[in-house]
């Protein structure tokens, strides 16, 4: 039995990567919106799962060839979270934090609702880019799907990183998170910028979609768990700070294989809330966030 | 009627209520029904805690399906498999929920808003799992049968129609409780820290505490509602208490208005009902409650319900808005101090240290020694030490960025210092939490003005009295006899206290309709009724016209007389050395100079620092 286990522990790293590069995926678009408006994005798992049915309705009823489909979803995922920034986030723009959390909170279940009635309650799948057959590396079974979905993580956020650094308008929006009243005064336009954090949030949770969908299959009610999954990521890593988020999502990952393959798999949902909770209890600023000091 | 125990001010629409619901039971056509009322009383039960914890301490929890699940399943583990009988079920389940509420609320609360949000959701789903796959303990997917019925010593609830009884006189009876407890010193300590936390820990309102009770009296009524779920259906299953019933309590709350305790009943009278409607077209479920809880957030923030009403009101009745007519201009206010009594000389004309000398007494009613505060790399001061004795008004001086604001965070416990002790009337209260500094005799007022705009300018003031209260969070909603004289009193203190003054006219007035002047001068008052020894007064005269200024200046400066201390801290020279005893400068956070004031105005040092030393130093970053 502990023989057989430590036998699995390659296998444990590569399931636990794979899920920690789509869980920081999340964790980043958590942490976009967070740092644009300063609220939580409850939809942040929805668009996840946006992502993954768009994804699929393209390739299989429409017919249109698998790459398109996939830019066709995030392209699509960009769009609800721009329509979620204009729509009903703008309109309540000058409302107190909790009220906007809220109202993501009643988009994800809206958008829940809506997908329950468009794509039934059935699970679905997509194919893996690439060959089915695993590749062995020593005695993990590597399915192609997971390089790529590694791969494309890692080139994502390599781009972001140069977006945030050395573009100008990567700049302006790190400038309107620091300060929007400064941002202004510069003439960043705030707005403009919130609502580019929203679509580029939207793409980057409909390309962890399509990206996991193949491994894991997704439901309508699925957009949730990895949702929540993506935020404990980002508490973990430090909430706000766009190293942490990625970082957390592959410790996140990580911790959930390993706990799953050594404790028990029954629990393993609740690994991320647990740990989430521990984080809240002993480090609220994570791992790599700072304390924030509150001004009278 | 208003005299009794638990019986709230508001008690004539509590007893319609009971009338209509009682109307309401022979009204009923068949059990169908009633089953519908007594789920609606138990949602009510949840929804009414989670307004508490929304309305009062401003917080959301995402997780009250979870605490339901768990009083429902403790007390059916306990009474099912222990054979323990309901009383003990019902302790059980009270006592499990209130643990895991502290457990979840005393890190949680310590942060913002959302994160309460995000961990109440979090364990919501931890529940979820583990009720799924305890399967010994909780039976699993498949859930528990055989729950004994709910009865009331030899009396069996075992009816619909009598369980209608017992569920709605339960809610009643909390509803009365939550409503008294709205309407006490605890219940306006909640409100402003709703409003302002941080202002109200300097009036002494042990905000941590009273967060905690109340997200555990919060998690305690979700508890027993699930209690009363376990053994009325007799048969529970871990998919009653998923998320999705944490949802749509707080679409509940939503639609009747955030915070607002009978919106709240309404909001899950509709869509208690709304969901037995729905139940033909169960896949429209999700999308319908996702979409009134967005769209009422997003068009009516104060809840479907009170917009409604409030256009109803509108249509019939055409007022002016309430802050057109209120207060007068603050000009009118400045002059209306000078006639109350308060007229002191001018300052051109008063001869300043031998009349404000003599009142000083022997004993420091603050002593700061040595204090050091440092952020990050940053020293906020270094080694200040200095006192301050009864009736003796100490300015704090230096150019910007001195660490003025910062010693006055330091003193009140807003800001841990590294190093040095302050101590209030020789009680030491370094490094404890601002509510207990507060407590000891420390009054503050803020640079930029914080008052709680949602309180009338009299419960302004009471909370400034907080700590003479001694009435709890039982006995608040118990409203018991003793809690109703501290009441009267503290409220004829407030009054007392506003009657000299211009408030006084405007004692009912929502805080937020005064202007910039009345409003310093309530934050002043409300500092003044926590009768501290030491008043620590942060640009008290910022944004005033120079009459104002003076007006609010002589009025505070009378209070020396009576004992009080002062710290200063003040930009405009010309009041400094007019009202000051002693002067503390400070320059990059160390005590430059300390003197009389007209020793200060002409040390060197100093105006070097305010100046610049001319062109030596001008080459120096």
């Amino acid at each position: 039995m502990d023989v057989s286990l430590f036998q699995q522990i390659p296998q444990f790293v590569v399931s636990g990567l794979t899920h920690g590069s789509i869980y920081a995926l999340i964790a980043l678009g958590f942490c976009m919106v967070q740092n644009a408006t300063g609220i939580v994005n409850f939809a942040q798992g929805d668009f996840v799962m946006l992502g993954a049915l768009m994804a699929g309705t393209l390739l299989k009823k429409l017919g249109v060839p698998m790459a398109a489909a996939l830019a066709g979803a995030v392209l699509f995922g960009a769009l609800c979270g721009l329509a979620l920034e204009r729509g009903p986030l703008r309109h309540a723009r000058h409302r107190h934090v909790l009220v906007l959390v809220m109202i993501t909170v009643g988009v994800s279940i809206s958008v829940r609702g809506a997908s329950m009635l468009v794509w039934g309650k059935n699970v679905h799948a997509l194919p893996p880019l690439g060959r089915e057959t695993p590749i062995m590396v020593g005695s993990a079974a590597i399915v192609p799907q997971v390089l790529w979905i590694i791969g494309l993580s890692l080139l994502i956020l390599g781009l972001l990183y140069a977006f945030y650094r050395h573009t100008l308008l990567g700049k302006a929006m790190r400038a309107a998170a620091d300060n929007p009243y400064g941002a202004v005064l510069m003439g960043i336009s705030v707005p403009k910028v919130t609502a580019l954090a929203f679509g580029m949030a939207g793409s980057m949770g409909a390309l962890a979609g399509t990206l996991i969908a193949p491994l894991t299959s997704m439901s309508y009610s699925g957009g949730l768990m990895l949702g929540l999954k993506g935020f404990s990521a980002a508490i973990l890593g430090g909430y706000g700070s766009a190293m942490g988020a990625v970082f957390g999502g592959y410790v996140l990952g990580l911790l959930e294989s390993f706990g799953a393959g050594f404790l028990s798999s029954a629990y393993k949902d609740a690994f991320a809330f647990i740990i989430l909770l521990a984080v809240l209890f002993v480090r609220p600023a994570g791992l790599f966030g700072s304390e924030r000091v509150r001004r009278l | 009627m208003r005299s009794l125990p638990l019986v709230p001010k508001a008690w004539k629409p509590l007893l319609c209520l009971a009338i209509s619901l009682g109307l309401t039971a022979f009204l009923l056509p068949n059990d169908y029904f009633f089953v519908l009322f007594n789920i609606m009383a138990l949602n009510a039960l949840v929804v009414l805690g989670l307004n508490l914890l929304i309305g009062c301490a401003g917080q959301i929890s995402l997780g009250h399906g979870a605490f339901f699940g768990l009083g429902a399943y403790s007390s059916a583990i306990v009474t099912t498999q222990l054979h323990w009988p309901l009383w003990a079920g019902l302790a059980v389940a009270l006592a499990v929920t209130a643990l895991f509420g502290i457990a979840l609320a005393v890190p949680t609360l310590r942060l913002e808003g959302h994160y309460l949000v995000m961990a109440t959701l979090g364990f919501n789903i931890i529940v979820s799992i583990g009720l799924n796959q305890m399967e010994p303990l909780t039976g699993g997917p498949s859930g528990l049968a055989a729950i004994p019925g709910m009865h009331l010593g030899p009396w069996a609830l075992d009816t619909d129609r009598r369980f209608f009884f017992f569920a709605w006189s339960v809610f009643l009876a909390v509803f009365a409780g939550v409503l008294n407890l709205e309407d006490s010193r605890i219940g306006r300590a909640l409100k402003a820290i709703h409003d302002k936390e941080l202002t109200a820990r300097t009036l002494g309102v042990p905000t941590p505490r009273y967060k905690v009770q109340v997200f555990t009296l919060s998690a305690m009524l979700a508890g027993l509602a699930g209690f009363s779920y376990a053994h009325y259906m007799t048969f529970i299953s871990p998919s009653t208490f998923d998320i999705f019933y944490s949802v749509q309590v707080i679409t509940m709350v939503v639609v009747g208005g955030l915070g607002s305790l009978w919106g709240g009943l309404a909001g899950t009278v509709i869509l208690t009902s709304l969901r037995e409607l729905l139940h033909a077209m169960e896949d429209f479920q999700v999308l319908v409650y996702g979409l009134l809880l967005t769209l009422s957030l997003v068009f009516f923030p104060q809840g479907l319900l009170p917009a409604a009403l409030n256009a109803f009101w509108r249509a019939g009745h055409r007022t002016p808005s309430r802050s057109m007519s209120g207060p007068s201009s603050p000009k009118d206010d400045a002059r209306s101090i000078y006639g109350s009594g308060f007229r002191a000389l001018s300052p051109s004309t008063r001869k300043p240290d031998s009349s404000k000398a003599k009142n000083i007494g022997e004993t420091p009613v603050l002593r700061v020694a040595n204090l050091s505060v440092q952020f990050g790399g940053l020293q906020a001061l270094a080694h200040v030490s200095f006192s301050v004795h009864s009736g003796e008004i100490v300015a704090v001086i230096g150019p910007n960025g001195a660490g003025k604001t910062t010693l006055l965070n330091a003193v009140s416990g807003l800001v841990r210092f590294t190093e040095g002790h302050v101590a209030v009337r020789d009680v030491d209260v370094s490094r404890r939490p601002a509510h207990e500094v507060a407590r000891t005799g420390v009054g503050r007022t803020f640079q930029a003005v914080q008052i709680f705009e949602h309180l009338t300018v009299l419960e302004n003031l009471m909370v400034g009295m907080h700590h003479f209260g001694r009435s709890r969070f039982l006995q608040a909603m118990a409203h018991t006899l003793k809690e109703r004289r501290e009441e009267k009193e503290l409220r004829r203190r407030a009054m007392e206290l506003l009657e000299e003054t211009p408030l006084a006219a405007l004692a009912h007035e929502p805080a937020a309709t005064l202007s910039l002047f009345q409003q310093k001068l309530l934050e002043m008052l409300r500092a003044l009724a926590m009768e501290p020894a030491v008043l620590l007064l942060d640009e008290p005269v910022g944004g005033c016209s120079p009459n104002e200024s003076r007006a609010l200046m002589d009025w505070i400066a009378t209070h020396q007389r009576v004992g009080m201390g002062m710290v200063l801290v003040e930009h405009d020279m010309n009041i400094v050395m007019a009202y000051a005893t002693r002067v503390v400068v400070l320059h990059h956070g160390r005590v430059l100079a300390e003197g009389a004031p007209l020793a200060i105005q002409k040390d060197p040092r100093v105006i070097e620092a305010y100046l610049g030393r001319g062109r030596r130093g001008a080459g120096q970053p």
